[in-house]
């Protein structure tokens, strides 16, 4: 038996991947496990659910948008920017890491997770929530319950989601611009 | 000559103006509402009637129109936006002030099968014109239940709908052509279920309400008879029997589709999930049987079922197709798998759903562009949410979707076009 197959071409986390010959039918997040070894947006429930697997869309006007990977094909992203989760951290020319990114750093500093499995997915989210508080900021009575709409779909099985919580809000207040005077 | 015909003309103005103030007065009103109902139940009669009234309430779904999202029980308050403005349900909890505590007897029946309640002529969002067909001893049965609940001291919002529709006493002339001068009597023809499955159908479930098309005047329809309607942006399918057959149903099936909310027709959505929230799935074994019946037209239900033919494919054009096997690949298939099988209790199937058999696509149209909420059903089922896609999708890509999807699995000539999708998207 063979399995169909079409060329895909994206860019992920600023490089040029393919055109590579992708099964038509391949989920995305199957697609980076298998063909990119980017292994970090994690399958938990794989029907959609839990937001584990997400990454960012970069769209033409810069603006980032979250999308599951588990349920989206990987053809849909042909000639998109996409960024996973190896694409937050600051590296230096040779790949190496030298400073995480502030969603990252901040979810370290709160003991935000335990087993982790759920934070590629909440790194995703609070740094795409802080891309739209950027263009649209908000007031400070109106924080919290933004972070929870904005992360409630997520779901975490250890950690209690306060920790979340509080390390996305005190990130938030200290960068400058996000919530407005 | 000329004064003849002002003459004629001018009488004939009279007559229709005296006509007209014959109707409006209430001339021609009939109540089906019996002398003896003046006469007060006993305490001893409200409490043995009290608790089968707590089940004709559930059929009769009273709960989920007079409680508003998140309020009081019975106190009111769900809006209903209509073309003429919004109207609010009224408190029909015990209260002696904002409720129906005070009411007598016969004014509660009054309101039920009139249409007529203490502040004068109810609105038609109140389908008294259903209710008309319950028996006496349901009305009585709820009141009894009604007045045992906690009485909420909660007022009633008040209607606003623009002139002439804001004049209560208007509604004399819709009752005129829309409200049937008396109620349905059996059919001594058919079985009991049969006639159990009409009463629960047009009495109780007030199922025309919806199902049934509504006239210039928004009057049911009864050449039309249960034959679908569009109501709020979405299709209330046809449940006669053409009509359900159609949707995949057989008896059996549609009896447990109505207790349950769940079947290989899909899930119920929009209005009928809180119908079966609320209402069908307390119904008795019996009743859904009836309803189910009497909807296929059967003296009793068929010993063994057989269900209608699967449709056949509908030939599709080969870009259509292309561009929607894309799209179904890329968006759908992730969830309702590659061949359209669902995931058993987490994804229904679309090989075998209703909105793809629809004669409209327009409900297959709309779950696309909004996806549908997380709901919970009876037992322990549970439907997780479908993501909506009016961001990602083009019109053309869900229009090729659309109708390749109903082409495929649903039997469906592929007749859904650019604009229907525009003005689904309008519509919200
Ligand atoms: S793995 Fe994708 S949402 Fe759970
Ligand atoms: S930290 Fe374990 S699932 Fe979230």
């Amino acid at each position: 038996m063979t399995i169909a197959t079409k060329k895909l071409s994206l860019t992920i986390n600023d490089q040029a991947v393919g055109p590579i010959d992708v099964p038509e039918a391949m989920m995305m997040q199957d697609f980076l496990y298998e063909y990119l070894n980017l292994t970090a947006s994690r399958m938990g429930c794989g029907q959609g659910i839990c937001h584990a697997c997400t990454i960012i869309v970069e769209k033409d006007d810069g603006a980032l948008e979250e999308t599951r990977t588990c349920i989206m094909g990987a053809h849909w992203f042909a000639g998109k920017k996409v960024r996973t989760v190896e694409g937050h951290a600051k590296r230096d020319a040779t790949g190496a890491i030298v400073a995480l990114s502030p969603v990252q750093q901040a979810f370290i500093e709160h003991f935000s997770f335990q087993c982790g499995y759920c934070t590629p997915g909440f790194v995703t989210g609070a740094t795409v929530l802080m891309d739209q508080l950027k263009r649209n900021p908000i007031r400070r009575e109106e924080l919290e319950p933004t972070i929870v709409e904005a992360l409630d779909r997520h779901i975490c099985r250890c950690s209690g989601y306060v920790r979340y919580l509080e390390a996305v809000r005190d990130l938030i207040l200290q960068t400058p611009g996000l919530v407005k005077a | 000559m000329l004064k003849k015909l002002l003459l004629v003309a001018a009488a004939l103005v009279i007559l229709v103006g005296l006509f007209a103030g014959c109707v409006f007065i209430g001339l021609f009103e009939k109540s089906v509402v019996a002398k003896d109902i003046e006469q007060p139940l006993s305490v001893d009669q409200m409490k043995a009637l009290a608790e089968r009234g707590a089940y004709v309430a559930v059929a009769a779904d009273c709960y989920a129109c007079h409680t508003a999202k998140d309020g009081a029980p019975w106190a009111g308050g769900l809006p209903f936006a209509t073309p003429f403005g919004t109207l609010y349900a009224t408190n029909i909890s015990p209260d002696k002030e904002n409720g129906i505590g005070s009411w007598t007897r016969a004014e509660f029946h009054r309101a039920v099968r009139d249409g007529i309640g203490r502040r004068g002529h109810l609105f038609p969002a109140m389908p008294y014109a259903s209710y008309r067909n319950m028996t006496p001893e349901d009305v009585d049965a709820v009141y009894a239940y009604l007045m045992t609940r906690a009485p909420m001291n909660v007022p009633n919002k008040p209607a606003e709908l623009t002139f002439p529709f804001n004049i209560r006493q208007g509604l004399t002339f819709w009752n005129l052509f829309n409200l049937p001068g008396s109620a349905a009597s059996a059919d001594a023809a058919r079985s009991e279920t049969w006639n159990r499955g009409r009463y629960l159908t047009d009495a109780l479930a007030h199922c025309g309400e919806c199902h049934t098309p509504r006239n210039l005047l928004m009057g049911m329809r009864q050449d039309a008879y249960l034959q679908g309607a569009l109501l709020e942006g979405v299709v209330a399918p046809d449940i006669t029997k053409a009509g359900l057959t159609q949707m995949g149903f057989e008896p059996s099936v549609l009896a447990s589709f109505m207790k349950s909310g769940i079947s290989n027709q899909g899930a119920m959505a929009n209005q009928m999930f809180e119908v079966v929230h609320f209402s069908t799935q307390y119904m008795s074994r019996d009743d859904l049987n009836a309803l189910s019946a009497y909807l296929f037209d059967l003296d009793k239900m068929p010993d063994s079922t057989i269900p209608p033919e699967p449709p056949k494919p509908v030939a599709i054009a080969s870009d259509v197709a292309a561009s929607a096997k894309t799209t179904y690949v890329a968006v759908c298939s992730g969830c309702h798998g590659a061949d359209g099988q669902g995931i058993p209790h987490v994804v229904v199937p679309l090989t075998t759903n209703t909105s793809l058999r629809l004669s409209s696509g327009r409900n297959l149209i709309r779950a696309v562009l909004d996806g549908i909420p997380a709901q919970h059903f009876p037992g322990l089922e549970r439907m997780q949410p479908m993501p909506g896609f009016k961001t990602l999708l083009t019109d053309q890509q869900v229009a090729d979707l659309a109708n390749w999807l109903r082409a495929s699995w649903g039997g469906q000539e592929p007749k859904v076009t650019l604009d229907d999708v525009r003005q689904t998207r309008l519509d919200n």
